[in-house]
C-alpha cells in the first residue's frame, strides 16, 4: 500500500490563537503532521501546551485557525462539521460527557440516531458494542450516573464506535481511572487501531499511554519558549 | 423522529422543572379561560341589552328651530299662527318613505287624532286637571309618545333653550315661558280641539308603553285584531263613565257634531306612574287617551278633512353606527327643518356601560397575565437552558445540528405547554362556567319573567309573541364547559400557548446558537 492512502488526517502549518488572547500569544504555531490508519498516536506535552486545543481543532469543535487540516483530502474548513462529528470521528473525553438523564444504551442509541444510520437490530448492536468495551447488556439499561467512572468511559468509547468512524479522538481518557482500568481501556484502543484499522489519537500525560502508543507527537508550549 | 422520543425522555426525566413550568402555564391558561369567558359573557349581556333596547329613532318637532324661526320672521302673533300652519305635518306616507331605508330593520308608528266624546266625560280629577291646564303636555305627548328614551329631555331642549348665556339666564327664562305659551296656543288652535286623544298603533310591538310595563291591562285585553274598531281606555275614564269591557263608546268630531265614530272597549288599562315618575307630568294626560289601531284612526280621519292627525314614527335601526347616515337620508328625503330626529343611543350606552367596563377590565387583566406569564416563562426557560448547557454541549459534540437541538427543546416546551394548557383550560373552564352564570344570572332571570310580564300587560292571555320581537334575548344557563370555552375561545387559548412556546423557545434558540460546545464541556470539567 502506498503511504499516502493510509493518511486520514493531515495538519499543514496550523497555528492557533484564542480570540481573547494577546496578539502574538499563539497556543501553537506552524504545526504539520500526518495521522495514519491503523495506529495509536499519543499527543503529549506540558499542561497548557495546547493539547486539548489541538484536539478541538481536529474534531471541528473550534474554528478560526490558520493553515489547513485535511480529513482524507477534504479541507476541514469546507466540511459540514456536524456531519463530520457524527460520522467520521468519535470523541472520548476525560469526563466521559455522557447524557446523565439517559441510560447507557440510550446514550449509544442517540449517537446512532444523530448519525442517521440504518441498523435493524439496534438493541443487539448496542449490546455487542458494550461487550466489545467489556460491559454486559445489563449495563445498557442502567442510568449513566449509576455506573462507575471506568464503566462510564467504556460507554463513551462504545458510543464513539457506534457509527463506525475512521478516527477516535480521546482527551485524557484514562485521567480519572486507576492503572488496571487504564490498561483495559488502552487494550480496547489498541485493538481498534490494529484490528479495525482505525486511527486512534490520545491526548495524555500518562507514560503508560505513551508506552502503549505506536507514535508520539509532542507539543511544545510556544509561550514558555518565547 | 428520534428527537421526539428524546424530547419525551427528557420531559419525564426532568419532572421537577417541567411541573414548575406546567404550573405557571396552568395558572396562565386558567386565568385566560376565565377572562375569555368573562369577555364572552359580557358580550352576551351587551347583546341582550341591545336587543332589549334596540336603537330607535323618533321624529319630533324641532323646538329650537321652530322658536328661532318664529322670532325672526313673525312680527305679530297672527303671523306666527300663519307660519305655524304652514308647517307640513308628517303624514303616514312620509313615515313609510323614511322607513324604506337600508338602515332600518323595522319601524312602527302611532297615529293620533283629537276627538270629543258623546255621552262620555273626560277624566278631570284633581291630579289630571292640574296638569292638563298646562296645555303643553297634550302636544308633547302626541309628538313624542313612542319615544322610549327616558333621557329625551337631553336631546330636545325646551323652547328657546339655545339662547342666552349664563348672565342672561333670568331674562331668557322669562322669554322662554312667553314663547312656550304662544306656540302652544297656536298648536291648540290648529289641532287640539277635542278632549280625547285617539291613538292608533299598527302592532303590538309598537305599543312600547305596554311592553315596558308603563301601561298594564287590568281588565280585558288589547285586541289582536288591528283592523277592527276596538279600543282600550284608561281606568280613570272607565270609572268616571262607568264603562266596562264590551261597552261601546261614541266619539265625535270637534268640528262637526254629526260626524261620530263607535268603538268597542276590549280592555281597561292603568298607568303605572311609579315606573315613570320622572315622566309623570308628560304622560299624566294619558287618562284621556283612547288606544286603538292605526286602521281605526285612518277611518276616523277619512270622515272629516278638518282633522289634523299626528303621526309619530319609531324606527328601529339595524346598527347604532347608522344613526347619522339615517338622519342624513331622512333629511335628504325632505324632512322639514322644523322636525328633528332623536335617538336612544345614550340610554343604551348608559345601560351597557358597566358591563363594557367589566369587559375591558377583563381584557386588561388578560394582557397583564400574558405579559407576566411570558416573562416568567422566558426567565424559567433561560434558567433551564443554563442547567442544560452541558446537555447541549454533549449533543453538539456528538454532531447534533443546532437547529435540531433547538427543535427538540422547543418540542419539549410545546408538549409541556399543551398538556398543562389543557389542564388549565379545563380548570378555568369549570370555574368560568360558575363565573359566567353569576354574570348572566340576572339577565336570565329577567328574560324569563319579562315575557310573562309583557303578556300580562297586554291582557294576560298567552300570545304567540316571539321574545325577540319584544326585545328579549333568551339567555341560557351555561351547563357545560363547551358552551363557554367554545371553539373560538379554545382557538385563542391555543394561540396563546403557541405564543408562549415561541417566547420560551427564543431563549433556548439564542443560547444554543451562542454557546460553543467546547466551552460548555470545559466549564463542566
Ligand atoms: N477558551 C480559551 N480562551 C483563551 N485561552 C484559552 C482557552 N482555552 C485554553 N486557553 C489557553 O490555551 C492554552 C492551551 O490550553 P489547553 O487546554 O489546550 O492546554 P492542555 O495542553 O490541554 O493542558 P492540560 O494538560 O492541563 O489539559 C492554555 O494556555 C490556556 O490558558
Ligand atoms: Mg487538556
Amino acid at each position: 500500500m502506498n503511504k499516502k492512502a493510509n493518511v486520514v488526517l493531515r495538519l499543514e502549518d496550523v497555528s492557533y490563537r484564542y480570540k481573547d488572547a494577546k496578539k502574538d500569544e499563539y497556543v501553537f504555531k506552524g504545526l504539520s503532521y500526518a495521522f495514519e490508519e491503523g495506529k495509536v498516536y499519543a499527543i503529549k506535552g506540558k499542561s497548557g501546551s495546547g493539547k486539548t486545543t489541538l484536539l478541538s481543532l481536529i474534531s471541528g469543535l473550534e474554528k478560526g485557525y490558520t493553515g489547513k487540516i485535511y480529513y482524507r483530502d477534504k479541507d476541514l474548513s469546507k466540511v459540514k462539521l456536524d456531519k463530520y462529528r457524527n460520522s467520521d470521528i468519535g470523541i472520548v473525553f476525560q469526563s466521559y460527557n455522557l447524557l446523565v438523564h439517559l441510560t447507557a444504551g440510550e446514550n449509544i442509541l442517540l449517537s446512532m440516531n444523530i448519525n442517521g444510520m440504518k441498523e435493524h437490530h439496534k438493541k443487539e448492536y448496542v449490546n455487542s458494542l458494550l461487550e466489545q468495551v467489556g460491559l454486559t447488556k445489563e449495563h445498557a439499561k442502567r442510568r449513566v450516573l449509576k455506573l462507575s467512572g471506568g464503566e462510564q468511559q467504556r460507554v463513551a468509547i462504545a458510543r464513539s464506535l457506534s457509527y463506525h468512524p475512521d478516527i477516535i479522538l480521546a482527551d485524557e481518557p484514562t485521567g480519572n481511572l486507576d492503572k488496571e482500568t487504564e490498561d483495559d481501556i488502552l487494550k480496547i484502543f489498541k485493538d481498534l487501531a490494529h484490528k479495525e484499522n482505525k486511527c486512534v489519537i490520545i491526548v495524555t500525560h500518562s507514560d503508560n499511554v505513551v508506552k502503549a502508543s505506536d507514535e508520539v507527537f509532542e507539543l511544545k508550549s510556544t509561550k514558555k519558549k518565547d | 423522529m428520534y428527537i421526539i422520543k428524546n424530547a419525551f425522555i427528557s420531559i419525564f426525566r426532568n419532572k421537577g422543572r417541567n411541573i414548575l413550568v406546567g404550573i405557571i402555564i396552568m395558572v396562565i391558561a386558567s386565568s385566560c379561560a376565565i377572562t375569555l369567558a368573562i369577555r364572552s359573557s359580557a358580550d352576551k349581556i351587551v347583546t341582550s341589552y341591545e336587543n332589549k333596547y334596540p336603537v330607535t329613532v323618533t321624529i319630533g318637532m324641532n323646538r329650537a328651530n321652530l322658536t328661532k324661526s318664529f322670532k325672526e320672521n313673525a312680527s305679530s302673533q297672527e303671523e306666527m299662527i300663519e307660519n305655524f300652519n304652514e308647517i307640513e305635518p308628517l303624514t303616514i306616507e312620509d313615515i313609510e318613505t323614511f322607513g324604506d331605508s337600508d338602515y332600518v330593520s323595522k319601524y312602527n308608528y302611532t297615529y293620533s287624532v283629537s276627538l270629543n266624546g258623546k255621552d262620555i266625560e273626560e277624566a278631570t280629577d284633581s291630579l289630571v286637571k292640574e296638569t292638563t291646564t298646562t296645555k303643553t303636555e297634550t302636544e308633547t305627548k302626541t309628538e313624542t309618545f313612542t319615544n322610549p328614551a327616558p333621557s329625551r329631555g337631553d336631546h330636545m331642549p325646551p323652547f328657546g333653550g339655545d339662547n342666552g348665556g349664563s348672565t342672561e339666564t333670568k331674562k331668557s327664562t322669562t322669554q322662554r315661558k312667553t314663547t312656550t305659551t304662544q306656540v302652544e296656543n297656536i298648536r291648540n288652535e290648529r289641532a287640539s280641539k277635542g278632549v280625547f286623544t285617539l291613538q292608533g298603533y299598527n302592532s303590538y310591538e309598537a305599543m312600547s308603553e305596554f311592553i315596558s310595563g308603563n301601561y298594564t291591562i287590568t281588565d280585558g285585553e288589547v285586541s289582536s285584531d288591528f283592523t277592527s274598531n276596538n279600543c282600550v281606555i284608561s281606568e280613570e275614564l272607565a270609572t268616571l263613565n262607568e264603562l266596562k269591557v264590551g261597552d261601546t263608546i261614541t266619539l265625535v268630531s270637534p268640528d262637526d257634531e254629526r260626524i261620530t265614530y263607535d268603538l268597542n272597549i276590549t280592555g281597561i288599562y292603568k298607568e303605572n306612574t311609579e315606573e315613570a315618575s320622572d315622566m309623570r307630568s308628560m304622560f299624566s294626560n294619558s287618562v284621556n287617551t283612547i288606544i286603538t289601531n292605526v286602521t281605526t284612526v285612518k277611518d276616523v280621519v277619512s270622515k272629516d278633512e278638518d282633522f289634523n292627525p299626528t303621526v309619530s314614527p319609531t324606527y328601529i335601526l339595524k346598527d347604532k353606527d347608522d344613526i347619522e347616515a339615517f338622519e342624513k337620508e331622512v333629511t335628504d328625503k325632505g324632512l322639514s327643518e322644523y322636525y328633528m330626529l332623536s335617538d336612544n343611543i345614550e340610554t343604551i350606552e348608559n345601560a351597557t356601560k358597566s358591563i363594557i367596563s367589566v369587559k375591558s377590565f377583563a381584557t386588561t387583566f388578560l394582557i397583564i397575565t400574558l405579559i407576566i406569564g411570558a416573562v416568567v416563562l422566558l426567565v424559567i426557560n433561560m434558567i433551564n437552558i443554563r442547567e442544560r448547557k452541558y446537555e447541549i454541549g454533549v449533543l453538539r459534540t456528538i454532531g447534533m445540528r443546532k437547529s435540531l437541538v433547538s427543535l427538540q427543546f422547543m418540542f419539549e416546551l410545546l408538549v409541556v405547554c399543551i398538556v398543562f394548557l389543557l389542564i388549565g383550560a379545563g380548570i378555568g373552564g369549570l370555574t368560568s362556567v360558575k363565573v359566567s352564570n353569576k354574570l348572566l344570572a340576572n339577565e336570565i332571570a329577567n328574560a324569563e319573567t319579562d315575557m310573562d310580564a309583557i303578556n300580562d300587560n297586554f291582557g294576560g292571555k298567552m300570545r304567540d309573541f316571539r321574545p325577540e320581537e319584544m326585545g328579549i334575548t333568551q339567555l341560557e344557563t351555561i351547563e357545560t364547559m363547551d358552551a363557554i370555552v367554545d371553539v373560538k375561545v379554545l382557538g385563542e387559548l391555543l394561540l396563546i400557548g403557541a405564543g408562549l412556546t415561541i417566547v420560551g423557545s427564543i431563549a433556548s434558540m439564542v443560547s444554543i446558537s451562542r454557546f460553543s460546545p467546547l466551552t460548555i464541556l470545559k466549564e463542566r470539567s
